[in-house]
């Protein structure tokens, strides 16, 4: 089984957030790190709601997507998890899982399982702010088929 | 020999093609032989609920063998080159050249209730056309976005041309397999090479004739 859920062990205690902090402004709260890798995890609790959810691969593509995910239609429900992350889905797959914002090293951040950041099946996070939020598929197959996707609060 | 091997894919990506296309919108009602059996569903979808986005296949997919491959035949038609006529019962499209001669294309027609007959014009054409999953897709596959600008991995395929002022469209496909299938919601499919080439020979205006007779 590919799906990793059961090794969720994100911790995200830190709240408090700013109203329209961006990514880079998350206050990593891994006390806790993961055996596997030292890597910070962010409080995941600015995805929580609904959100008008489309996909571009091209440039030129994305001031439309975005128009389009503005008017929420069928929103994306992101929930919170039973632990400290936030219910979502993975590539290919109709079962949610609690799924959390992890730091890299680099600075680059990805929502996914308690994997070390950067996994196959993570999403990387390229900007997120409490309005909107933009991200791919870090399987270059997956990124390929289903582009980049902009999220709109509704 | 399965459908399968009738049909030459290659995985290979190509950068993306020119943005769409849009050539003048004339919604040009039928004006004979309306369209039959489309359903109030259908007309809401704007494809098939049995589509699976994110499969890649590419402009160069076209059906090389069996009987829905691209070739020449014989055509008995008074109707002028350049002219659509699809015969939705066996699976063809053919694209009149004159001196009853035409181009022969296999297509994907509308699953039983959604097949229809009737006289259009191309209204419009698309090269990588955006793609909208029916509410019914994202029930059962609420990962897929919302909206999905055209791309490889987008189920109406490398080109469209839209049909009248209707919902229906001959487009290409990511699922070049379905080529002989009646499982679309009204729409005709055609592989990508295919539409490419159809769409190249295709004007704006150009009639569509639209037949369908119905199976014993």
């Amino acid at each position: 089984m590919k799906h990793r859920v059961e090794k969720l062990a994100c911790v995200a205690m830190a709240l408090g957030l700013s109203a329209c902090a961006t990514v880079e402004n998350l206050t990593p709260t891994a006390a806790r790190a993961p055996a596997s890798g030292s890597y910070e995890t962010l409080p995941a609790d600015r995805l929580i709601g609904k959100w008008g959810m489309a996909s571009y691969r091209e440039e030129k593509d994305r001031a439309r997507t975005e128009r389009i995910a503005r008017q929420c239609r069928q929103p994306y429900v992101i929930a919170k998890g039973p632990t400290d992350g936030v219910m979502m889905h993975v590539a290919d797959d109709s079962q949610q899982y609690e799924l959390a914002l992890k730091r890299a090293r680099d600075g680059k951040t990805y929502l996914g399982f308690a994997t070390p950041p950067g996994d196959p099946q993570d999403r990387e996070i390229v900007s997120m702010t409490d309005k909107e939020m933009i991200m791919r598929f870090v399987d270059p197959d997956a990124n390929t088929r289903y582009g980049t996707f902009i999220y709109v609060r509704c | 020999m399965t459908t399968q091997d009738t049909i030459s894919t290659r995985r290979s990506m190509r950068p993306w093609l020119a943005a769409a296309m849009v050539a003048t919108v004339t919604l040009l009602a039928p004006s004979f032989a309306q369209a039959q059996a489309a359903s109030a569903a259908a007309q809401r979808e704007t494809m098939n609920v049995g589509d699976e986005p994110g499969r890649i296949s590419t402009e160069e997919t076209i059906i090389r063998d069996g009987p829905y491959a691209r070739q020449l035949v014989f055509f008995r038609s008074n109707e002028p080159p350049g002219t659509l006529v699809i015969h939705t019962s066996e699976r063809f499209i053919y694209y009149v050249l004159g001196n009853n001669r035409a181009l022969r294309y296999g297509i994907g027609v509308g699953r039983e209730g959604f097949q229809w007959s009737g006289l259009v014009k191309v209204s419009r054409k698309a090269e990588w056309p955006d793609w909208t999953p029916p509410p019914e897709m994202i029930t059962r596959q609420p990962y897929l976005p919302r909206f999905m600008a055209g791309g490889p991995g987008n189920p109406m395929g490398a080109r469209a041309m839209y049909l009248g002022s209707t919902v229906y469209r001959i487009h290409g496909t990511n699922q070049p397999e379905t080529i002989g299938q009646s499982i679309s919601s009204g729409c005709f499919r055609l592989a990508n090479g295919d539409v490419i080439d159809l769409f190249s020979r295709t004007n704006v205006g150009a009639k569509v004739i639209i037949r369908h007779s119905a199976q014993l």
